[in-house]
């Protein structure tokens, strides 16, 4: 048989589909809404993943990050051994995992210390990170406004400093900020850059331990080190509390993508040993993204299951209904076999019906389902995104679902005995 | 004489499985030949209908030959069987049996879905037909917008599609009143002139009467035979 012929009778199949227009829509809204969920639920579960690579990618999946932490404290001040409370990774360690762990490009140091930044009377408590110029580059945290720090600024001990943007609010600067003195410490730093607008989320911001305000300076590493050293004393209502961290981070980039997992064995083998008390926190981003995704896949199989019931449900309607039309339709199915037509011809009429319905069905259900994510991410803020094989796949399931749905019907009616369908009233 | 185009030797049929079975056809022998109108005339449960469904291939005989243009019908497949339903058979119905979605054009249309024609090649064959049984201006129409004596000229047109060798009508003025039953048998009396075979099957003698031959059935069995 030739294509031109199946069209007809797809045709003429049609026809009776827009013959019953109200029975064919309320069969189709089945389908509707179940690939109308799946396709909402694909689109979530695809944000979220999403959300988690851009979230733990910005971390740089080939590096490892050592975070100090501060270990607890005996309550009673008697016991404590020393007024000044030291701990986490030191110099010692940096040099050690530089000089006996292989595979590692670059380990970048990082000394965080809480400051009192001063403009004139305007006064802000900011986070002073000193860093390597290769730090802010790594993390992608670009200027918006004058330039980067430079490995000049770190050789020169210079006192320059790249701020947040929203800190130009707070200390009430509202001209050209480059160039500005800021007292940090009863020294001046001169402000060179101001970072884009753009802010650490969710995991990344702890991992790398940065606030959630605006109020971070970042500073050359030299500079702080050889003017400030490593103590930190602050005095807030009465008590004193100084402490002595000589890094309180250390960024380790591995050369090879392979290697992280091992090299993340090896760096916590020997903090472990130079660390019993365990005052730091080893954060490797690529274990964090497989762990996550392994656990958003989970939650994505179970979204779709869930709204995969919905599909089921529809294509039960749709068998359901096929049954009482092929029933209602019994004299018509006498009258094509009176007239020539073989038993895979009234299958083919019948999974016609079913196959477009469920595929209309699909593709308005596609629509309904791109609906329902906007509405979604317009009332909750949730990521989501539509990609085109979940589009692909919600419209394969409809489609096969027609089929299922229709088998049975189909076969139902060409089964039957022409002599009793003819006679059928 | 010509060659038959149906011949029925010795045919039985029975219904149901186990004994005592209902023996409805006992022992028919019937020739028709081609370019004969016969009619056949009989009380209802004598056997009428029966017939017809073996003459129309919709039912294989339990006992007997079936010979249709010459082949021996009765032990065709399913298949095979609405192969030769749809080229050598044009069935016209007492109820028409149009099918209601679909226009008289399409109605007429739906035998060549099921042949080996195309149906681009054929669009021309179905104006045709339907303005032989004076159809033209209702081509887009659907059945229900038609009056009784229109369907059954549309049923007609649709039978004659393929351009069957035998006709088969059962009662084809049953549901139509005495002026548009004149008009389809009318109709019926031209195809047979242009050298068709027609077989009818109906209750009412006047009807019989317009046939070249009466065949009456009682209880199965061929009683009489002869000119109308």
């Amino acid at each position: 048989m030739i294509p031109q012929k199946h069209l007809e009778m797809v045709r003429m199949g049609l026809r009776s589909l827009v013959g019953y227009p109200m029975r064919t829509v309320l069969t189709m809204l089945g389908v509707v809404f179940g690939v109308g969920s799946v396709i909402a639920m694909l689109a979530l579960g695809a944000g979220a993943e999403r959300e988690l690579l851009q979230e733990i990618g910005r971390l740089g999946i080939q590096n490892i990050i050592i975070n100090s932490i501060k270990p607890e404290e005996p309550k009673d001040a008697a016991q404590r051994s020393n007024w000044i409370s030291s701990y986490g990774i030191t110099f010692k360690d940096h040099r050690q995992i530089v000089d006996t762990i292989p595979g590692i490009e670059r380990a970048l140091p990082v000394h965080v210390s809480k400051k009192t930044v001063w403009h004139g009377s305007r006064r802000v408590e900011a986070t002073l990170y000193a860093v390597t110029p290769e730090h802010l580059d790594m993390f992608d945290l670009n200027t918006s406004f004058g330039r980067n720090l430079t490995h000049l600024d770190d050789v020169k001990l210079s006192r320059v400093c790249v701020i947040r943007s929203g800190m130009l609010k707070e200390l009430g600067i509202y001209q050209d900020p480059i160039g500005f003195p800021l007292n940090i410490d009863n020294e001046t730093f001169y402000v060179v850059g101001v970072l884009a607008e753009d802010s650490f989320l969710g995991y990344a911001r702890k991992a790398l331990s940065v606030d959630a305000k605006s109020s971070e300076i970042y500073v050359p590493y030299s500079s702080i080190l050889m003017r400030h050293g490593t103590r930190s004393i602050t005095r807030r209502s009465g008590s004193t509390e100084a402490t002595d961290v000589e890094l309180n981070q250390v960024v380790i980039s591995v050369t090879d993508l392979d290697q992280v997992l091992v090299t993340a064995r090896m760096l916590g083998t020997l903090l472990e040993r130079n660390h019993p008390n365990k005052d730091y926190e080893l954060v490797v981003p690529l274990e964090v993204l497989s762990q996550r995704q392994k656990t958003q896949q989970v939650f994505n199989i179970a979204l779709v299951a869930i709204a995969s019931i919905s599909l089921l449900v529809g294509g039960i309607g749709i068998a359901n209904i096929m049954l009482a039309t092929v029933t209602e339709r019994t004299k018509e199915i006498g009258v094509r076999r009176a007239l020539g037509a073989r038993r895979h011809h009234i299958i083919a009429q019948f999974l016609t019906e079913t196959i477009t319905i469920s595929t209309i069905g699909g593709a308005i259900g596609v629509l309904v389902g791109v609906g329902l994510v906007q509405v979604l991410t317009f009332f909750t803020g949730w990521s989501a995104a539509i990609t085109l094989s979940s589009v692909i796949l919600s419209l394969s399931i409809s489609m096969a679902v027609g089929i299922i749905s229709g088998i049975y019907p189909a076969r139902r009616a060409a089964g039957l005995d022409p002599i009793a369908a003819l006679r059928h009233e | 004489m010509k060659a038959p185009v149906i011949s029925l030797q010795g045919v039985h049929k029975y219904y149901g499985e186990q004994e005592p079975r209902l023996h409805v056809l006992k022992g028919i022998d019937l020739d028709v030949a081609e370019g004969e109108y016969v009619s056949i005339t009989g009380t209802s449960g004598s056997g009428k209908s029966t017939l017809l469904n073996l003459l129309g291939c919709l039912d294989n005989t339990s006992d007997g030959a079936y010979l249709l243009n010459g082949r021996d019908v009765s032990s065709f497949s399913d298949d095979e069987l609405s192969k030769i339903r749809n080229e050598d058979i044009g069935f016209i119905f007492q109820s028409f049996n149009l099918i209601p979605q679909l226009t008289v054009f399409e109605n007429v249309q739906v035998p060549l879905l099921y042949g080996p024609r195309s149906i681009a090649a054929t669009t021309h064959l179905c104006h045709e037909v339907i303005e032989s049984v004076g159809l033209s201006d209702r081509s887009e129409h659907l059945p229900s917008e038609l009056s009784g004596g229109e369907c059954q000229r549309v049923a007609i047109a649709r039978a004659l599609i393929n351009d069957p060798a035998l006709l088969l009508a059962d009662e084809p003025t049953g549901n139509l009143d005495t002026g548009t039953s004149e008009e389809v048998l009318t109709l019926i009396d031209e195809l047979h002139q242009q050298g068709r075979s027609v077989v009818m099957i109906t209750h009412d003698p006047e009807v019989a009467n317009r046939s070249q031959r009466r065949v009456d059935l009682r209880d199965g069995v061929i009683v009489e035979a002869g000119a109308a």
